[in-house]
């Protein structure tokens, strides 16, 4: 009983779980590109109307907070929490989606979230990002079918909206977010999250 | 920097944040589906008519409204232009208006139009310290989420400062844009990454705090604000129920054009 209390008090590090600094760290990333979410908005309905799906090629943008927070902490959970949460700062903000945001959010991190579940959290490569981006493509996909009605549209245009999504989010929730982890990687402020490796501990026994 | 306007408090703010997240979502699922276009075209004004309640001045609910104008353009077109159809209207090389894809196309409209009125709604009656509090009482959202939510939240202004300071220092010492390519990728590593890094920074400095603060903890907890239930949640309720219990008689028995099923 008592050393049940002591670990229900404990500061959560000894669950397996999200630690509270995985949680913030995911969750400011989040707020981060919530904001540049909210902004996406408005010039993603501005290239709309011109029809040749155009806006798909940007729609990859809203896709990015799951690959890139998880290529910061790198833990089960965490894409799914930072595509939630974006989504979640969006709404805050009065997106013109509304709360259908929220559950892209969900859909689009768990898309993601299944790719990094599959590679069992251990492989960031930019080949998995990638994949981790299509993952995003197809939860956004999903809802769309019952929300948009996009399987309405003529064939060709179908087919140019789910090419150019897939396309997009490859090029900016795969490559451009790893290209921004490893720029930010430069700085080592996401040492804090990687266990000490052998090479560390030999670093200790030199003398 | 003020992230928030003066405006009335309505009897809307005062409704159960947990509450109003449920019935949201159940909008969302009636909305999707409907697929009748008279009853989406009552449910949309159902919803448009709770903005009033929102306790902002007519003028900033226009000013926060003009997106929607722009969603509903781009969401109805897209379908109008391309969408598949029996009845041809009109042709013009790639664009292919059918009456059918035409309503299908307003249908859409409106649907983005409902969500986005209610969403925005949301966003306007909502504080966030009430929102997190709700949904950590209410919710059984564990304690370490929501405060991290609420911490993060608060960055936001010091986000901002610090883009200020850099755009600052950027421009005093003569930065250039260089292109389009090369310009949006230099703008990216020029802000992105010394803001990511400081935000990054701070959080775990501050998750640090808050663990030690016991933030983390998983025991039960008290909370400053106590959040419940009222006749508010009632009448929101009940406002919710009657919107689609009326639009659906409505779109039933007085249809405005004769289509059942817009898909």
């Amino acid at each position: 009983m008592a050393a049940e209390t002591v670990q229900g008090q404990g500061q959560g590090t000894r669950s397996r779980g999200l630690k509270l600094t995985d949680i913030l760290v995911t969750i400011v990333i989040a707020v981060v590109f919530g904001i540049i979410y909210k902004v996406w908005g408005p010039m993603y309905d501005v290239v709309k109307p011109l029809g040749v799906h155009a806006e798909q090629t940007i729609y990859g943008m809203w896709f990015i907070a799951g690959t890139f927070a998880f290529l910061v902490v790198r833990k089960p959970g965490v894409a799914v929490l930072a595509e939630v949460a974006a989504a979640s700062i969006s709404a805050l903000l009065g997106s013109e989606w509304g709360i259908s945001t929220l559950y892209y959010g969900v859909l689009q991190g768990l898309g993601a979230e299944i790719i990094f579940a599959i590679f069992l959290y251990r492989n960031a490569s930019v080949w998995v990002v990638s994949l981790a981006a299509i993952g995003a493509a197809a939860g956004s996909l999903v809802l769309d079918f019952g929300y948009g009605y996009i399987e309405s549209l003529s064939t060709w245009n179908y087919t140019l909206l789910i090419g150019l999504r897939v396309l997009g989010s490859i090029v900016i929730a795969g490559i451009f977010a790893y290209s921004l982890s490893k720029a930010l990687e430069l700085t080592g402020v996401t040492k804090v999250f990687r266990p000490a490796s052998k090479k560390d501990y030999e670093a200790l026994n030199r003398v | 920097m003020q992230l928030t306007f003066p405006h009335r408090e309505t009897w809307l703010h005062q409704v159960n944040p947990t509450l109003k997240i449920v019935l949201f979502s159940l909008w969302f699922l009636a909305v999707i589906l409907i697929h009748n276009f008279n009853v989406m075209l009552n449910v949309a004004i159902g919803s448009l008519l709770l903005l009033p309640w929102s306790g902002h001045p007519w003028k900033r609910l226009l000013l926060y409204a003009t997106p929607f104008l722009l969603v509903f353009v781009s969401t109805s077109t897209g379908m109008m232009f391309f969408g598949k159809g029996e009845t041809d209207w009109f042709r013009w090389g790639l664009v292919n208006i059918t009456e059918e894809s035409f309503y299908r196309g307003l249908h859409l409209g409106f649907r983005a139009l409902s969500m986005a009125a209610v969403g925005l709604l949301f966003g306007l009656t909502t504080r966030p310290v009430r929102l997190f509090y709700s949904l950590m009482q209410q919710g059984r959202l564990a304690p370490k989420y929501a405060y991290s939510f609420l911490a993060a939240l608060r960055l936001v202004p010091i986000i901002i400062d610090e883009f200020q300071t850099l755009r600052h220092a950027l421009k005093i010492r003569g930065m250039r844009k260089r292109g389009w390519f090369i310009g949006f990728y230099q703008l990216v590593h020029r802000y992105a990454i010394p803001l990511l890094a400081q935000s990054i920074r701070r959080a775990h400095r501050i998750a640090v705090a808050m663990e030690a603060k016991g933030f983390a903890g998983r025991a039960k907890r008290t909370y400053y604000y106590s959040i419940g239930f009222s006749y508010r949640d009632i009448v929101f309720v009940t406002y919710t129920l009657a919107v689609f219990g009326v639009a659906f008689l409505a779109g039933t028995y007085w249809p405005y054009l004769d289509i059942i099923d817009v898909r």
